[in-house]
């Protein structure tokens, strides 16, 4: 498989792809302020599935990397801002976390445009309605990733997670 | 896996049978979703029993339609896909508990929140409500039976704060035949409302009220009181916290006393805004005092006489609406701790109104000026009081937030102050008023709390104030089990919000003593000994110190009290030893990659 050029592609193709993104989201902060949005009927990019955890703390850098690795064109991770953790301080570790996580996922070659980090409180469900909205866009201009893919051009995709089980 | 797995009796090792229920909300979801299509899709998956649609999921016979199912079909697991899970999560657990199954067999898919109000285009909305719940079966095909946690309580509480809402919740307690040990800071009970005259909206006199209060709780057989007390140490957890209590006076450290107790009150209030030395002429000019000043120079009651400062007869009054409250980034400095106090302190505008209808009925030949960025007289009984001040000639300046009035000294020397400011309401007319006195509308800040943050882990909102886990649905509680907010801790409050709310703190920590034992939801993090490497590194992400390590094993030891179940541990340990209930490795693992279809032919390693 090889990698959509997005300089060449037809306009009217990518607009008919569908980036697939995964958001991973803590339920008290950013999942209710998801919730706002709809509440509010902001009308966003279909594109980000979300996942609920208690606390943007338990997002495993494990989880991001399987997404990847098993298909996703991006993965948004959303908490609480700092300072207004349900758990008191639980962000903090995602906040030391994701960074990291970003420069490995460069180094891997994944656009750093696919992995974003952003805090989301219950009241923003503005900030995350554009927030997809804007993601979707990016992944979009940037095209499929597929991931294993560029794994094995590079000679690294020996790992079993990196292999989609479909293959 | 653990011990719920192996309570698993109802599923034991049973293939997952899963009902895929798909509600039309009345057209909120079916509207947008081709909800027939998605529930064809759906029960093509593997695992899926039946799935099906009903008009109203919630509703008597929604509910009903899956319990018959659950029975019909063997279900052992089941997903709704509805509203937000905020909503009915509960009522479908019930639903399951009714027919039988394990409430924690269940999974809630948001398909109208995140789907069907935010998608408009009908084909992506129904692509994407089929992978949401493809996501669902695949989370839920790794779904243990839970069971909720049940805690013993120890039939006593400590309120902490002394003030009115600490009386409130003692007293309150004690007359339901608790014990209650109430402690204060302070040298005396009834706090800030102690220095008050007439209060809003009843015009009762503080004392009268304060005063019976302190009585029944002095003399109540159930209450310990203490004064010039602090919490030293504080151990445990809901049900059973172990207390070492400071006493002492004139600043010497005196004994220190016991308690058990287990539920605790925080009812320790907040703090009047202090304004910096020279804003709007505090400190430079004595005739610039603050509103709470007022309301003591006011609570002694002179009558007849003369209204003065420092010997001087006073014509003129200015009032100053909002000052460190509603600030500005940019127009206002931040303060101590580098914050601007951003947010309505709700009590000042009533307070000022009800100030300036006092002063005008005891003396009505004072000019009063109020110069606001709005008038927020919320409260019942409030809205009065903006009537009658205009009635009786205050006169309103409304001024620009971004611009707010300058108090500087009379150039013409005729009044000590004058108050310039622009006047929103006149189209930006330049007003200059002059004032032989000038009251600073003071906003209420949180006071500083780092010592019982520490104690009890509270959680912390922006505004540097206590928050509770959910203001709709779990009013006055804490995210940490056994703690509740009685009063202002959480916000500015006037008097009657902050007794309401610590008579709710009262009635929900009588109802958990009552019980003798709370129940907790289950998805805490557990520890597999067998995987455990000892390495400490769960210790020190744990926001709760809920993790201790068994140095005769080597292991980590999680406690089931303290975990609040955030599962930041599960993601930091390097062994994978530490799994959260409800959000174990393979049922978010799962999950993702059914989101990304990926088929599951091979278990995930748990």
């Amino acid at each position: 498989m090889e990698r959509v050029q997005t300089e060449t592609a037809n306009p009217k193709v990518a607009e008919e792809w569908q980036p697939r993104i995964v958001g991973f989201l803590c339920y008290w902060c950013s999942y209710t302020g998801a919730d706002g949005a709809g509440t509010a009927r902001i009308l966003y990019a279909p594109n980000v599935d979300i996942v609920k955890v208690m606390c943007s703390g338990r997002i495993d850098p494990e989880l991001v990397t399987t997404a990847f690795a098993r298909g996703a064109d991006g993965v948004l991770v959303c908490g609480c801002h700092i300072g207004d953790c349900h758990y008191i301080n639980g962000n903090h570790k995602t906040m030391a976390r994701m960074p990291l996580l970003k420069r490995l996922l460069t180094d891997l070659g994944i656009e750093p445009e696919r992995f974003r980090h952003e805090w989301v409180s219950a009241a923003e469900g503005q900030k995350f309605a554009q927030l997809v909205t804007e993601m979707t866009e990016q992944v979009r201009k940037l095209g499929p990733l597929n991931w294993p893919g560029i794994m094995h051009r590079r000679g690294v995709g020996h790992g079993q997670d990196l292999r989609p089980w479909g293959e | 896996m653990s011990e719920a797995m192996t309570r698993n009796e109802q599923v034991g090792g049973e293939e997952p049978r899963i009902g895929v229920f798909i509600c039309h909300c009345g057209g909120n979801i079916s509207d947008v979703v081709d909800v027939k299509r998605v529930a064809e899709e759906i029960g093509k998956l593997p695992n899926v029993a039946i799935s099906t649609t009903h008009m109203f999921m919630c509703s008597d016979p929604g509910q009903g339609l899956i319990q018959e199912k659950i029975k019909e079909c063997g279900l052992n697991r089941v997903i709704v896909a509805a509203c937000s899970p905020s909503l009915h999560e509960l009522t479908f657990r019930r639903t399951l508990n009714r027919a039988g199954l394990n409430p924690y067999l269940f999974e809630h898919t948001n398909v109208r929140e995140q789907v069907s109000w935010v998608v408009d285009d009908k084909e992506l909305a129904t692509q994407k409500t089929t992978r949401l719940i493809r996501a669902a079966v695949g989370r839920t095909r790794h779904l243990v039976p839970l069971e909720k946690r049940h805690i013993p309580i120890h039939p006593a509480t400590l309120v902490i704060g002394g003030g009115v809402a600490g009386l409130t919740a003692a007293r309150d307690l004690a007359r339901r035949g608790i014990e209650v040990t109430l402690i204060e800071h302070s040298d005396h009970l009834g706090g800030r409302m102690a220095d008050l005259g007439h209060l809003f909206p009843t015009e009762d006199k503080a004392g009268d009220l304060l005063e019976p209060l302190i009585q029944e709780v002095l003399a109540a057989q159930k209450i310990r009181v203490y004064t010039h007390a602090k919490v030293e140490e504080s151990t445990g957890a809901i049900g059973d916290f172990h207390l070492k209590i400071r006493l002492g006076g004139n600043g010497k450290p005196g004994e220190v006393v016991e308690a058990h107790v287990g539920v605790v009150i925080l009812a320790i209030g907040l703090e009047e805004y202090a304004p910096r030395e020279g804003e709007y002429g505090m400190g430079l000019y004595p005739q610039v005092i603050t509103l709470l000043d007022l309301a003591r120079e006011l609570a002694k009651e002179r009558p007849g006489q003369e209204f003065t400062l420092n010997g001087r007869p006073i014509r003129n009054v200015a009032f100053l609406h909002c000052v460190g409250s509603r600030q500005h980034p940019g127009v206002h400095k931040p303060g101590p701790q580098g914050k601007i106090n951003d947010y309505c302190s709700r009590y000042c505008c009533t307070g000022i109104l009800h100030s300036a209808c006092e002063l005008k009925k005891r003396y009505p030949h004072l000019n009063i000026y109020e110069f606001f960025e709005d008038i927020r007289a919320y409260g019942r009984g409030h809205e009065e009081y903006y009537t009658k001040a205009s009635e009786e000639g205050v006169r309103f300046v409304r001024f620009d937030p971004l611009r707010p009035p300058c108090v500087e000294k009379d150039p013409r020397g005729e009044s000590p102050l004058v108050v310039r400011s622009i006047d929103r309401l006149t189209e930006n007319m330049e007003v200059e008023v002059p004032a032989d006195l000038v009251v600073l509308g003071i906003g209420l800040q949180a006071r500083d709390m780092s010592k019982l943050i520490d104690l009890y882990r509270c959680s912390v909102g922006v505004d540097r104030f206590l928050l509770e886990v959910h203001p709709k649905l779990r009013p006055v509680e804490l995210a940490v089990s056994g703690v509740f907010l009685g009063g202002s801790a959480q916000g500015p409050m006037d008097i009657t919000e902050a007794t309401a709310a610590a008579a709710a703190a009262a009635s929900k920590a009588a109802a958990m003593i009552t019980q003798g034992e709370i129940e907790m939801d289950p998805f805490i993090a557990k520890v597999k000994e067998e995987l455990c490497t000892g390495c400490r590194i769960c210790l020190s992400v744990c926001p709760y110190d809920a993790i201790s390590r068994d140095e005769e094993k080597g292991i980590a030891v999680i406690s089931e009290k303290l975990c609040t179940g955030c599962g930041t541990c599960a993601a930091s340990c390097p062994s994978n030893a530490i799994q959260q209930f409800g959000f174990n490795d393979a049922e978010v693992k799962s999950e993702v990659l059914a989101l990304l279809g990926v088929p599951e032919r091979e278990p995930v390693a748990a």
